[in-house]
């Protein structure tokens, strides 16, 4: 507007413009006036959000953390879409026009990428993460505390609960689903799948391939089966080990370098690889994770057997089933916050639960009130049955978190010993040091 | 596709947030306010560069004060900070001009689209969905990016190292100029080839499948972009010849031109005398006849003619003009220069003065200097450059009455 009027002096007298001749300008002036349109929108709608908020998509942006044995690719992306989508349609029934977006994260970055997208107030409304990640990301402040009812206090074990909350007493998340540890068996190979550590080695005995990772979330479980779980718990909470515990911990490395000299137990590098070998039927047995009961039943079919993981003698095993929880990202408009508690509360009800375990089959539900029909289905049964296992390990794993410094160590010392480079007792020595330097 | 398009049509969804806003709107007004100033020169004494940075600096303090206020600003300064370094490439020496133009800057603005996609998505998420199938193979979005990239950096940035090796062929084994440009011309096209194949076998595409489609483009071409299609192979062909490299001298409509480049439509030649560039399409050079001074060496032999008057004798005007030619520096030694008698005229006996010279780019410039040498020698030697000369008779008729005795010579 200043642009087309000749200016004027204080007596109202003429002023030469010192601008070159308007014809020229037009286009330019038009583009000035159509960005200083925009900018004044841009910065009039903070003020008048709430009108101009009803044209804008209703979205709800999900982070989704996945497991460092989790290749994010098109495969897994699809996987989670179709569980989404799913989810979506049924949610909107309830709240028509929402949308979803989720990104796929690997879980043990998100601390860092929940960091950046709040420093921009792009933080997702929701997460979908492991628990001890929600607790690590609440400490640091990225995840705001889960507003939750008092009627749904109820619905969730309490012992679940209180591992969730952060030092203050709050909330860091919903818990919503449980990933279960199980031990996965080519059926048409091995009848029956060893219930013990005893009848596994047997098992090897006989000619039946074996695989193990050598990643220390997948050998965790034979920490309970040989009766070293309270030894470590003891080692990660400071108290000094007696004999008994030392030797149980000997046991557990023990055990482990004795494997690794069967023939026909093979250690590999990581579980994908473990998984591939599974797949193309070069192994009889593995542990697995019931996420991708699925996919190795894609392309094994009626072949694929699942189990709980073997017990060991008056022990069971202490498989780390993951609990996935929903997280309130910091960044989120009213509106915006409002949708992703509905969604959370809609997700944990009876009805989603339900739904959710026996349309998938590699969950289980985070609300206690779901009963499983562990009858009407094998992986169902042994889901609860590594559920149950499970819960012994609970209290280290919200000791030691997925990023815990001492996690790479630990890893080093049992490579260096599948592989003969150190022995049992000299492991167990290194084993308690790390476990005791507290990060 | 169209997950991808509801993937950034979801973004819009960020918009609803107060702080978001904040941030844009905090950018768009500095950016405004700062084209605003410079344009109407609000601050009098700062030269025009300077106002970038005192917007940047603007708009830095601003995201101190929403930092301050404990309000995201991440964006915001993430924004800044590309409007600091698009205004630090501007400030790049003109003599890379050609480099900011063609790969700084647009590499920039692609890094700085990925950053800001990075705020809102995750970017191996979005690699990963899948556009559609091409040749049976499915397609996503990370290869297709990356794809694209490898094409446009194989097209921009294979020239200097294609040079370069060229450079060192040329050391190594003592080429001409022209076979160095050659060189480097083959290897821009060998190196994009080998791109290309490389992209084609990066996103799975089977080769088979890509020899039948090509044998079925080749009728298409055929028909539909001849022309194109003729001259690229005319260009390809002219120079495995080697006929017409870059550093030729060829003659058009009677002036020498210099071959510039050979591109994969048209050859561009550079005439001297007006200093045009011309763009003649390969398939001329292909199919019609052309002289060239520079096809087994770059020598050019070059003649003036003179004529002296008939008084003198011609063996002494040979052998000064000889001599003369020699005295010119840009006329070659060997071989030596030759003067001819070549016929006797009405009013002088006409000569050529026959000489070599290195470049054929230079022959009006040494012609004059040969010409000029010329009038001096003759000057000094008193040999005389004859007018035209002309003898009339007024005739009487008949002829029985004519009587010579009335001559006038002009």
């Amino acid at each position: 507007m200043v642009a087309k009027c000749p200016r004027s002096g204080m007596m109202g007298q003429i002023v030469p413009s010192m601008a070159p001749p308007p014809a020229p300008q037009q286009p330019r002036r038009r583009r000035d006036r159509l960005l200083s349109l925009l900018g004044g929108l841009a910065l009039l709608v903070p003020l008048g959000g709430c009108t101009l908020g009803r044209e804008l998509p209703n979205v709800i942006y999900v982070a989704i953390g996945a497991n460092k044995d989790q290749i994010i690719d098109a495969e897994l992306k699809q996987e989670f879409q179709v569980g989404l989508r799913e989810v979506e349609a049924r949610f909107r029934q309830i709240h028509p026009d929402t949308h979803f977006q989720f990104g796929l994260y690997p879980e043990d970055q998100m601390v860092e990428v929940m960091r950046q997208r709040s420093r921009s107030g792009l933080a997702p409304d929701l997460l979908l993460v492991n628990g001890d990640t929600v607790l690590h990301l609440r400490q640091a402040g990225l995840v705001d505390p889960f507003p939750i009812r008092k009627d749904q206090l109820a619905i969730f074990n309490e012992e679940e609960l209180g591992r969730l909350r952060s030092p203050d007493g709050q909330l860091a998340g919903l818990p919503v689903l449980v990933q279960t540890q199980l031990g996965c068996f080519n059926r048409q190979r091995l009848s029956e799948p060893p219930a013990t550590l005893q009848e596994l080695l047997n098992a090897t005995a006989n000619g039946h391939p074996m695989g193990l990772s050598l990643d220390l979330y997948y050998l965790f479980w034979i920490v309970g089966s040989t009766g070293a779980l309270p030894a470590i718990d003891k080692a990660v909470l400071g108290q000094p080990l007696n004999p008994a515990d030392r030797q149980a911990l000997t046991d557990w490395l023990a055990w482990l370098q004795n494997a690794s000299n069967q023939q026909r137990v093979t250690f590999f590098p990581d579980q994908p690889t473990a998984e591939a070998e599974f797949k193309a039927g070069r192994l009889d047995w593995i542990p697995c994770r019931s996420i991708v009961v699925p996919q190795l039943r894609q392309v094994m079919g009626s072949a694929l057997g699942v189990a709980p993981l073997p017990d060991g003698d008056g022990h069971r095993a202490s498989p780390v089933n993951r609990l996935r929880v929903l997280a309130l990202g910091p960044s989120s408009s009213a509106a915006g916050r409002r949708r992703a508690l509905a969604f959370s509360s809609y997700s944990v009800n009876p009805l989603t639960q339900r739904t959710l375990t026996l349309g998938s089959q590699t969950v289980l539900p985070a609300n206690r009130f779901v009963t499983v029909p562990v009858q009407s289905s094998q992986v169902l049964a042994a889901m609860v049955a590594a559920a149950n296992q499970g819960l012994q390990a609970n209290s280290l794993v919200t000791l030691v978190h997925s990023n815990d410094p001492r996690i790479p160590r630990l890893q080093t010392l049992l490579t260096q010993l599948v592989f003969g480079e150190a022995n049992p007792n000299g492991a167990t020595t290194e084993l308690i040091e790390i476990l005791q330097a507290r990060p | 596709m169209k997950e991808l398009l509801l993937e950034i049509f979801g973004w819009l969804g960020y918009l609803e947030r107060p702080s978001v806003l904040l941030q844009l709107g905090l950018v768009i007004a500095v950016l405004l306010l700062t084209r605003r100033a410079q344009r109407r020169r609000w601050l009098q004494p700062l030269p025009l560069r300077a106002y970038a940075p005192v917007g940047i600096l603007t708009l830095a303090l601003g995201c101190g004060v929403l930092a301050g206020l404990g309000l995201p600003q991440g964006l915001a300064s993430l924004l800044g900070l590309q409007w600091l370094g698009w205004f630090g490439i501007s400030l790049l020496p003109q003599r890379l001009h050609q480099l900011e133009s063609r790969l700084l800057r647009p590499a920039y603005l692609v890094g700085s689209a990925l950053l800001l996609i990075r705020e809102v998505d995750n970017l191996n998420d979005i690699a990963v969905i899948q556009l559609g199938e091409v040749l049976g193979v499915s397609v996503s979005f990370g290869k297709l990016f990356n794809s694209l990239v490898v094409i446009y950096l194989v097209l921009v940035g294979c020239g200097p190292p294609a040079a370069g090796v060229a450079w060192l062929a040329q050391r190594s084994l003592g080429l001409s100029d022209g076979s160095r440009k050659a060189m480097e011309l083959m290897l821009r096209y060998l190196v994009v080839g080998l791109g290309l194949v490389g992209v084609a076998m990066h996103l799975g595409i089977n080769s088979t499948v890509l020899i039948a489609v090509a044998g079925g483009l080749s009728v298409g071409l055929g028909f539909g972009v001849k022309e194109v299609f003729s001259n690229f192979v005319s260009g390809i062909w002219l120079l495995f010849e080697g006929s017409v490299r870059p550093g030729e001298v060829l003659m058009l409509d009677g002036d020498p031109c210099e071959v510039r480049s050979l591109g994969l439509r048209a050859t561009l030649l550079w005439r001297n005398r007006d200093n045009a560039e011309l763009l003649i399409p390969n398939q001329t050079f292909f199919t019609t006849a052309a002289t060239t001074y520079t096809a087994s060496d770059r020598m050019r032999r070059s003649q003036v003619s003179i004529g002296a008057a008939y008084h003198h004798d011609p063996a002494e005007v040979i052998a000064l003009l000889e001599a003369t030619a020699l005295e010119v520096a840009r006329v070659l030694p060997q071989p030596a220069p030759k003067a001819l008698l070549l016929n006797y005229g009405d009013f002088a006996i006409n000569y050529a003065l026959r000489f070599w010279i290195a470049n054929p780019m230079d022959n009006v410039g040494i012609c004059s200097e040969v010409n000029q040498a010329i009038w001096q020698a003759f000057r000094r030697g008193g040999i005389e450059i004859p007018f035209p000369q002309q003898v009339q008779y007024p005739i009487a008729w008949p002829p029985e009455d004519h009587q010579s005795k009335q001559v006038n010579s002009i």
